[in-house]
């Protein structure tokens, strides 16, 4: 029993150890983990996001990144709403894999407009909004009709 | 005799030249398109375990990064994909290979199908049967450049019983599989079975798997 004890704790001690440690061309991190987790449940969003910038802050330092990782943090941000910052990412993969440059030229494309309809709309809200509203209450008056 | 002999040398590098180029004709196609990015697309799941599509999504692209290509982010593609009206993936996997490729800028698509997946319990054990098919099919003719289909058993290890530990180290063994099992059954882990079915598929080389990238290539070639 005691020797169980021991074997176990070595064991944690060697997970504990292998963490975040690459053996191999890249740091992952434990990517696929992470990935499942996500599909197995989505709702649980900001553990997914934060896990993804987890294996760049890891993997950046020893030029480690693995390929596909800024851009699924790049898109994990637009999805967020923060565009961006999404395209910054973008760029990055596009700068560190040629092989994505037609995808993250479109991501960039794609997270371009919607930041830029952000903006109009932040700054053509109040407006809108009282428009919005006056058609509301002419419509709803007109229902009244 | 020397001449004797360096005849019999040529006929012997020969034959074994007509044996290496037989193993490898599986991967000519692949090996004359060179490509250096792979699309993973979304896995079609025809098994009976409502899981086993997102666990082979999420174990793919580790294994094709690490053998020396570029691989797609695969939660973004899949999101693209579905906001094209392409959620299903088996609606993905009818697609032109061409449209895929040309919408991301792939040289090649990869397609994972999981035909089967079935887990039995039981006290002490529980063994998994799977079986999943791989192809892929090149960006520009929609060509099949390689497939490969996996089938086994897989089985969580509970380790083997310590040496000397006698009847009690037995028992000891039997309860600590007995607990593995009940916990795979309670919430099975299958990312194991996964990666292994994945190494299975690419990692033989020369053989049935997939030939190294351009990132392990070019790395070689330095050294």
């Amino acid at each position: 029993m005691r020797a169980s004890i021991k074997v176990s704790g070595i064991l944690l001690l060697l997970i504990a150890m292998t963490g975040c440690v690459a053996h191999s061309r890249y740091n992952w991190c434990d990517y696929d983990t992470k990935m499942y987790s996500h599909y197995k449940n989505p709702a649980q969003r900001e553990a997914f996001v934060q896990g993804l910038k987890e294996i760049i802050e890891e993997a950046e330092p020893e030029g480690k990144v693995p390929p596909g990782i800024y851009a699924e943090y790049g898109f994990a941000l637009y999805e967020e709403g923060n565009h961006q910052e999404a395209i910054a990412y973008f760029k990055k993969e596009a700068d560190k894999w040629p092989e994505s440059r037609v995808f993250m030229t479109k991501l960039i494309a794609i997270a371009g407009n919607r930041a830029h309809a952000q903006k109009e709309n932040a700054e053509a809200s109040p407006e809108t909004l009282m428009h919005a509203e006056k058609d509301r209450q002419k419509s709803s008056a007109e229902g009244l009709k | 005799m020397k001449k004797i002999t360096f005849l019999f040398l040529i006929a012997v590098l020969f034959a074994l030249g007509g044996c290496a180029h037989k193993e490898l004709n599986k991967q000519d196609k692949f090996l004359s398109a060179a490509p250096r990015s792979i699309l993973i697309v979304p896995v079609v799941n025809n098994s009976i375990d409502v899981t086993a599509a997102d666990y082979m999504l999420s174990t793919l692209t580790v294994p094709l990064a690490e053998r020396g290509y570029y691989v797609f982010p695969i939660n973004a593609v899949k999101r693209v994909l579905e906001d094209d009206g392409l959620a299903d993936s088996s609606l993905v996997h009818t697609a032109p290979t061409s449209k895929l490729a040309n919408l991301f800028g792939a040289d090649v698509v990869l397609y994972v199908v999981v035909e089967r997946w079935d887990a039995r319990y039981a006290v002490l054990q529980t063994t998994t049967t799977v079986a999943v098919y791989y192809q892929i099919r090149d960006g520009k003719t929609d060509e099949l450049l390689w497939d490969n289909r996996v089938q086994m058993v897989y089985t969580p290890d509970a380790g083997s019983p310590g040496a000397g530990g006698g009847a009690a180290g037995l028992i000891a063994h039997l309860v600590v599989k007995a607990v593995v099992a009940a916990v795979e059954k309670a919430a099975p882990n299958y990312m194991p079975l996964a990666r292994q079915a994945n190494s299975r598929a690419f990692l033989y080389y020369p053989g049935d798997g997939i030939p190294p990238g351009p990132y392990v290539t070019a790395e070689s070639q330095k050294n």
